[in-house]
This record gives structure tokens, sequence and C-alpha cells, in this order.
């Protein structure tokens, strides 16, 4: 069941309603059969594997904090990490291992085949894995006390707005409002309806609107003009973000009307002046998990070899990511195209703060914006090196089209002109909210009439210019 | 060594890596903060602490130094 199909306007009005009517110590155990409701109605079969992997998290997370010989609690963790990550890996890898790793073995002249077996990736599974592993990497930390209800460990894991495509959240955010806060509250039920809205807008309006001029061209490359593939790249980031960006805040607003708090997972990424910002800024649950779980402890381990240390640390983390993204060659030119530009920026960025300060220039709008542009161009080209559906072939040959064929243009006018007025009312309002917070403000206007009007203005807007007929989020894949 | 010393020596250290010269610590300071205070150049930080006042670090108390407040009690706990 995903937010925008029919079942979902049913499913979720009827939990709402349910949720508010139980006594409040009921409450977390409904949301938990509504979460696995929820997720048996999408994926019945895999709905077993989530269960079993909360079992294990909650079975281990006890044995480790229960444990006092520093070895057997070392051990625990151990293998509750691996048992945790064998059925990403399994169903992740596996095909990836058969083809590549066992087709190099038979062109050196080896026989040696897996039987092949097309797994269909489990939804949710890189989502619910990663909370996973960070609350056991928590209790063995001893930042938090391992919960002893089997049941609030298996809703951490499997919370319904969250377990398709997170946001990642933690658990010590989590349990406790679990546990004592799903109560009512006003102002974050608004806030969650607005949430909602403007995730629908981005998502239906956005994000399904530049997907069907971006779609088609990148999966039939050689067919199109330079032209049209830059175009169509410089779109994709923004099909990216209105895809996940509004999945997320879909995802936050859902939680928020049942009262309970979620981090954020965007924060105007097209805003960066850098590329280093702008992953400060963008799926920011995923980056800020893997800075605490991946990088953190790599680059202490790497300390001793200072800046080189960090250096191969953002490399290893990037190929990390890109291997996480999509075990293929694409992304791995992505995670070394991301990690030069990154590595760059680390080397120069004394010397780049010094130089902007003699000038103050980091005040001056022309320097704002032409870092922002040129910021975006950079990110927009990493997907040619590696997107989801290019191979690297592909890439490379768009890239050298869109320097060498000047042939015209493919538009696609009116749902161009759809698309383009989606984005504008989108950068328009982050551009307000980036630079002149807390002015002319529609959805949070102190005057009911305007917010009323800006509520309507959305809502017409998506059903007019949103996209109706497609039914899937980007980021289910992964 | 005296915490205002530890303190001193800290602040010249943060003035170096940040490249900020007129830099002032205190205790509710976090990254956010400090200008260029990001994940890449905080190692950077780090390594040099436990260089200029010859300490190591554990990982569980990295994730512990949640303001520099906490950073100076760590720091002061391990020279005693």
């Amino acid at each position: 069941m995903i937010f925008t199909s029919l079942n979902f306007f049913i499913f979720f009005p009827t939990v709402i309603i349910i949720y508010y009517i139980i006594p409040k110590k009921f409450r977390w155990r409904f949301l938990l059969i509504a979460s696995l409701f929820f997720y048996i109605n999408t994926q019945p079969v895999y709905a077993v594997l989530l269960v079993l992997i909360s079992l294990i998290t909650y079975k281990f997370a006890i044995l480790i904090e229960k444990e006092e010989i520093e070895k057997k609690r070392e051990r625990y963790f151990t293998i509750s990490l691996i048992l945790i990550l064998l059925p990403l890996f399994v169903f992740k890898y596996y095909n990836f291992f058969n083809e590549s790793i066992f087709s190099i073995l038979e062109y050196l002249g080896l026989r040696f085949r897996l039987p092949e077996i097309t797994l269909l990736l489990p939804i949710g599974i890189s989502f619910y894995t990663f909370m996973a592993i960070g609350y056991i990497v928590d209790v063995y930390n001893e930042e938090i006390e391992a919960e002893k209800n089997v049941g609030l460990v298996t809703l951490f894991l499997s919370f319904f707005p969250l377990v398709l495509s997170g946001p990642i959240e933690r658990a010590p955010s989590m349990i406790p409002q679990f546990k004592n806060n799903l109560v009512f509250n006003y102002q974050k039920a608004i806030k969650g309806f607005q949430l909602m809205l403007w995730g629908y807008f981005m998502k239906l309006v956005v994000a399904d609107r530049i997907a069907i001029y971006v779609n088609p061209i990148s999966s039939h490359i050689e067919q199109h003009s330079g032209n049209t593939l830059l175009l169509s790249t410089l779109l994709y980031p923004m099909q990216i973000y209105g895809d996940l960006g509004g999945y997320s805040l879909i995802a936050i607003g859902v939680a928020n009307i049942m009262g309970i708090d979620v981090r954020s997972n965007f924060n105007r990424p097209f805003f960066a002046s850098s590329i280093s910002e702008l992953w400060r800024r963008w799926h920011m649950s995923l980056i800020s998990w893997i800075l605490d779980y991946v990088y953190t402890p790599l680059s202490f381990a790497l300390r001793k070899l200072k800046m080189k240390g960090v250096l191969i640390t953002i490399i290893l983390t990037l190929f990390i990511m890109g291997m996480w993204h999509g075990a293929t060659i694409t992304f791995l030119m992505w995670a070394a195209y991301q990690g030069i530009i990154i590595s760059f920026e680390a080397l120069t960025k004394n010397k780049k703060f010094i130089f902007e300060q003699k000038y103050n220039l980091t005040n001056k709008f022309w320097y704002i914006f032409i870092s922002i542009a040129f910021t975006y161009i950079l990110f927009s080209l990493s997907f040619l090196t590696g997107g989801y559906r290019h191979t690297f072939s592909d890439g490379f040959l768009a890239f050298k089209k869109i320097i060498v064929d000047s042939s015209p243009i493919l538009l696609d006018k009116a749902n161009l002109t759809y698309a383009f007025i989606g984005i504008f009312m989108l950068m328009i309002s982050e551009l307000r909210d980036e630079f002149f917070p807390d002015k002319f403000l529609l959805f949070d206007n102190k005057n009911r009439f305007i917010r009323w009007i800006a509520y309507y203005f959305v809502f017409i807007i998506i059903l007019i210019l949103g996209v109706f007929n497609t039914n899937n989020f980007i980021y289910f894949q992964y | 060594m005296e915490k205002t010393e530890i303190i001193d020596q800290l602040t010249s250290i943060f003035r170096k890596t940040f490249s900020d010269d007129t830099l002032v610590l205190s205790d509710e300071m976090t990254a956010d903060d400090v200008d260029n205070w990001d994940s890449l150049s905080h190692m950077l930080l780090i390594t040099e602490i436990e260089e200029q006042f010859s300490i190591t670090f554990k990982l569980r108390e990295l994730n512990k130094m949640k303001n520099v407040g906490v950073l100076i009690n760590i720091v002061e706990t391990k020279l005693v």
C-alpha cells in the first residue's frame, strides 16, 4: 500500500479514527497491528522477514545489555550485526555476485555459477535494516537501554509511515514517543496536514510531471539530442527531490497527525552552495545515519593519518553509499565522482573560507547565487556517471552527446509547462524559507482566510496538474 | 593542569583548525555555532587535541561530546 494509492486513502482515515477513539494505553499496540497490516498489504511474504529481524534485534539488544564480559558482549554485537545485515546482502547482492563475479570467472575459463533466481527486493529492507543496526549500536554503546517489550521494538522497525522509505529514525527518539506520548496535539496535527498536502504536491506535480519527460528519454539515450539530454539531466535532481522529498513530507505529516515527531529528511537542498553542504541538506536521515554509524567509526580508526585519513574515509563512505544504491559499476563511478569533489572541497575548505571572509563574499547575493547554480549543475552531472537507470556506457554516451550534438531539443510543451509551474512554486516557497523566514507566510499565515485560500490553491493545483496514473516512488527499490 | 589552561590550549587548537582567530569557546558551543566545523574538520580537531594533550579518546567518548563543555570535561578527566 503506497501513499498515492486509493487503499491508503481508506486505510489512513480509518486508522486515525480508531487510534483516537481507543484509550491511550492501547494506542501503540493498535499502531503495531496497523503497521503490520500495512506491510502485509504491500508484500505479504516479506512481512515475515520484517518480524524476524525485529525479533533478532529485540533479543540481541537484551543479550548485549545483560552481558558483563566484554569479549562476549562484542561477540553478541558482531553476531547480531551479521544476522541483521544478512537478508539485505542476500536480496541486494545475490544477483550482482552471480552475474558480475562469476561471469568474470567464466571468462577466465572457470565455470561456476549459482542457480539463477530472481529475487524481488523486500520493500523498505534497507530502511528497517539501518534502523535496527542503529538501535543495536546505540545499546552496545550504552547510549540507550535495551527495550524490554518486543512489541515496541517491532513497532519501531515496522511503523507504517516510515517502513517503506524512511526517514531513517533512531530508537532514542521513537521508542519513548510510542511508550508515552501518543496524544492528540492540535498544532502538530495541522502541521501534519500541511506537510502531507505539500508532499503530495511535490510528488504528483513536480516529480511525476518531470518523470513523464525524463523517464522515456533516459531509457532511450541513443535516440535523443544533446540538448534534450542536457535538459533531462538538469531536471533529474528535481525529480528525485520531488519524489523522495515529497514521500518524506507525507510520511512525517502522517506521523505528526498521530502526535508523533519524526526527523526531517531534506532542508532545501538546492540552496546549498557546495556539494558537501548539499549532502548535509539532502536525504539527511540517511546521511546522518551514515555519518554516525559508518563515517565516524571509520574516520576515528584512521584519524592518525590526519587529512589523508579523512579523505580515505570519505571515499570509503561514498563507496559504501554507492554500493547501497546499487551494486553496479555506475554507482561506483558516481561514488568516485562525488568523492573527488568532496575531497577537493575538504582540502580547499580553509582557503575558501579565508578568501570569502576577506572579500565579504558570503553576504553578496550574486556570489551565493552563482555558488548555488554551480553546485546544482555539478550535482546533476553526477547522475550521468551513475543513475539508477543508466549503464556506464549510457552515461558516457549522454555526456558525449551533450558536448557535441546540437540537434534540436525535444519539448513536450504542455507537460513541461506543468512541470515548470510545479518547480517554480516549489522553489519560490523554498526561496522564502531560505532567505525570508517568517515573511510572506501562506500555510502558516495568522489570517485564517489566507491559510485556507493557500490550502485550496495547492489542492486544486494538485488536482489539475498532478499525475494520477503512476503508482510508484523511486526509493522503494532501495 | 588547570581548567583555564586547558581552555586556553583548546582555544588555540580550535582557532587553528577552523581558521578563525577570533573564536572564543563556551560550554554550550556546538558545531552549529562555528562556521567551519563539520564532520570533516571534526576528526582533524580530535586528532589535534589528542596530540597536544597526549591523550587518547575512545569512540564512545566521541559520541558523548554534544558540546564544547562536555569536550572540556572529558579532556580534564583524562589529564588527572
